[in-house]
């Protein structure tokens, strides 16, 4: 067997081996390589930026499911740290059904972790106050139009069975007008219902998070500005996480950074193993032209 | 009767939603909004009818002693367990409920995707070959892309990153939107034919 064949015909298992490896190797070697920070992902964090502290909330609908964790978890977390940082209350809401209980993972380590912090007790959260989970709804288009007219009339009480009007933070959060902006966190097509209704007829911003596979659909709806600002896949966490790190808003880096490592290696590697098996295509094709 | 009154609703629910949602009157709004709440509830209902649908195909599988039948076993008890935990134990944060979604749930859906990196891998080697000018196109842009989005990317040849982006930003775009606009005219002509009663696949039967 020629060289060229040999490297057309690796065994799988070598593969998968080299694979293991280069995901476990960055959990170890820590490496920090500077990130180039995407325009959208800017965007969306200066739109948070923008927004005045304990004015509108910021509503995030945590949209995706354990199978996406890694990538859309980090931007929940980057997200709540950089609005409970600039004191803008947070409303959290799914209409996946898996989401609740990362959303409420999300909310609860971001929350401890801030706590801790906190030089005086009237430093730290408050729920109910300064974020609220109204949890799961069916009928997200139906549940999405109706929210512009009354957020109580859909969700009559929070994921945790609180009346919605004995929350002090949604007595004065009725509708959509008392939102600067709806993030959504997804693994699937969510925000394009929040662009073709809600934001249609209400106005209201919309800004996303998407796993990389998502995230190329929504680059037309950031152009017209109907996306006000995009994190995409792991990548767009770890740029989102650099950016609070780098405004003073955390005083570390997410699992984005160690995330965005290990996928950079794996890319690597699925690289060398195309241009490998193209090589070895090349060659063997270029010899069954000689022998013609 | 049992046809022309569900084409009839139909019919006048999708006119009249149609029409409210471009009138900000209170009248159309309160309308909208009651409207709305009965979707709400009519997609809960959905999830009841999923709820028997899955029981029923596992409790068939089970009794027959299907192919996998066992694995039916664990999808009812885990179900009717996570049910009776959540609803006597509660949800909270720091509830038996959390604890198992996210230490067994969390995991396990994890587990699965990222055996998907393994398949793509071993995929990629053997599949993305150069064969055609349309093949070598691809191959090239998933490469740019691919080294572009990497931190290091910018090290390689500080042009990458923003030839990455220049791919995404006009030939991606140029074709997600002309899917958007094709998916778009098709939902309007489908959403007129149901309407209109052209198309009754949904209403079921023969026509």
């Amino acid at each position: 067997m020629k060289w060229y064949d040999r490297i057309t015909m690796i065994d799988r298992r070598v593969i998968y081996l080299l694979l293991t490896a280069f995901v476990i190797i960055p959990f170890f070697i820590k490496v920090t390589i500077p990130q180039k920070i995407m325009p959208q992902t800017r965007r969306l964090f200066d739109f948070v930026e923008s927004i005045p502290p304990n004015d509108k909330v910021v509503m995030i609908s945590f949209d995706y499911s354990p199978q996406t964790q890694p990538e859309c978890h980090p931007m929940a977390k980057a997200l709540l740290k950089h609005c409970f940082a600039r004191s803008i209350p947070v409303v959290g809401l799914s209409f996946e059904p898996e989401a609740p209980g990362l959303a409420v993972d999300a909310l609860v380590s971001v929350v401890q972790e801030i706590d801790s912090l906190a030089a005086k007790k009237e430093d730290s959260l408050v729920y109910g106050i300064d974020y609220v989970y109204l949890g799961w709804k069916s009928g997200r288009i139906a549940a999405q139009l109706d929210m512009g007219e009354a957020i109580s009339g859909v969700f009559p009480r929070d994921y945790f069975g609180n009346l919605i009007d004995s929350l002090p933070l949604m007595q004065t959060t009725k509708n959509y007008k008392n939102v600067a902006i709806v993030i959504i966190l997804a693994s699937a097509d969510y925000p394009i219902d929040w662009i073709r209704y809600p934001q249609t007829r209400y106005g209201i911003k919309v800004g996303a998070g998407l796993t990389a596979v998502m995230a190329p659909q929504y680059y037309p709806f950031v152009q017209t500005g109907q996306v006000s600002g995009l994190m995409s896949g792991m990548k767009g966490a770890a740029e989102y996480e650099k950016l609070v790190l780098d405004h003073g808003y955390a005083r570390t880096l997410g699992s984005a950074e160690t995330g965005m490592n290990s996928q950079s290696m794996i890319h690597i590697l699925i690289i060398i193993f195309i241009i490998l098996g193209n090589v070895g295509y090349f060659f063997s094709r270029r010899q069954k032209g000689t022998q013609k | 009767m049992k046809r022309k009154l569900p084409l009839a609703i139909c019919f006048f629910m999708g006119i009249s939603m149609m029409v409210q949602f471009f009138i900000p009157h209170p009248t159309s709004l309160n309308f909208g909004s009651m409207i709305y709440k009965w979707i709400i509830v009519l997609m809960a209902f959905a999830l009841v009818l999923a709820i028997g649908n899955l029981i029923r195909h596992h409790g068939f599988k089970i009794q027959k002693g299907k192919e996998d039948w066992p694995y039916s076993i664990v999808t009812l008890t885990s179900m009717v367990a996570m049910a009776i935990i959540g609803l006597a134990w509660g949800i909270d944060p720091d509830s038996l409920y959390q604890s198992i979604y996210l230490n067994i749930m969390a995991p396990l859906g994890g587990t699965m995707f990222a055996l998907l990196a393994y398949y793509m891998a071993s995929a990629a080697y053997r599949a993305f070959r150069a064969r055609s000018l349309e093949a070598t196109l691809l191959l090239i842009s998933a490469f740019v892309v691919m080294i572009g989005f990497m931190p290091f990317g910018q090290y390689i040849h500080p042009k990458f990153p923003a030839f990455a982006e220049w791919i995404m930003k006009v030939p991606n775009m140029a074709s997600q939107r002309g899917i958007l606009l094709g998916v778009a005219f098709g939902s309007i002509a489908t959403a007129l034919k149901i309407i209109l009663g052209i198309e009754r696949s949904w209403l079921g039967g023969k026509e």
